[in-house]
């Protein structure tokens, strides 16, 4: 596969896993514990936020150990290295505790507490809510690292 | 049933989050500050970075499983409020920890 397209597969999965965590944190706040469509709704979004942190989690790791080696090198030789050395370092350790959220969300859900104790729907709004702060600032992220490519490439100064 | 209390995997794999999150990046510290422990990373995958996931899933895991056997209805009493907050608070210091040791590092 064109290793262009899987970069762009690694942040598509993320935007789709925080559009779930939306979905997942509306169904939550919506529920009444009685429609039993919503708690299947409930489910299946936990679970689809897990997938899709994964895929991304998988995709975006490949391309980083396979092809991010050349674009480095061009990041740390160009006017803004901190796209590197600080936002690039922190993103990718970063991505671990977003990773294990998204890994918790339908092991929580699966205690089927949140039906009947408004405190264990609230634990589930948080976890839906750290997933979208922190896919929002992983985004982000990966926005300033290509900058920090295209900024090297055309060697422009600060 | 107390619905208070939280389920034994809830508790169990929540408590195992927080825990490893912070873990986590207290190895991001101590693997760029030794050479020898990167070194030790890298040969053991090929990657310091896929090293460093495995760890961090694996300890996640464990420690998930290790919690969810010793928590009997009297030991995971803990409140969903308490456990929501613990994550925030690990999930916080983890990304200041992270963020704050590339910034002045």
């Amino acid at each position: 596969m064109n290793k262009e397209i899987i970069l762009m597969l690694h942040p598509t999965f993320g935007v789709l896993a925080m559009l779930a965590a939306v979905w997942l944190f509306v169904e939550v706040v919506n529920t009444d514990g009685v429609n039993l469509r919503n708690q299947q709704r409930i489910k299946f979004s936990s679970m689809t936020v897990a997938i899709l942190i994964w895929l991304s989690y998988l995709i975006g790791g490949y391309w980083y150990v396979e092809f991010y080696a050349p674009d480095k090198a061009i990041i740390k030789a160009g006017p803004w290295p901190f796209a590197h050395s600080f936002v690039m370092e922190t993103k990718e350790h970063l991505f671990f505790v977003l990773l294990l959220i998204a890994t918790y969300l339908p092991i929580a859900v699966a205690g089927k507490q949140w039906i009947a104790d408004r405190s264990a729907r609230t634990l589930l709004l948080t976890l839906a809510a750290l997933v979208v702060l922190l896919g929002l600032a992983m985004e982000g992220s990966g926005a300033i690292v290509g900058l920090g490519v295209k900024m090297g490439l055309l060697g422009k100064s600060t | 049933m107390n619905m208070n209390a939280v389920d034994k995997n809830t508790f169990a794999f929540g408590w195992s989050l927080a825990i490893v999150s912070i873990l986590s990046s207290l190895l991001v510290v101590l693997k760029e500050r030794s050479e020898p422990v990167m070194g030790l990373m890298k040969a053991a995958t090929g990657h310091h970075w896929i090293t460093h996931g495995l760890i961090v899933l694996l300890l996640f895991l464990l420690l998930g499983f290790v919690l969810g056997n010793v928590a009997r209805p009297g030991l995971s009493r803990t409140g969903h409020n308490t456990l929501t907050s613990v994550i925030v608070v690990s999930v916080f210091f983890s990304g200041l920890i992270i963020a704050g040791f590339f910034l002045f590092s």
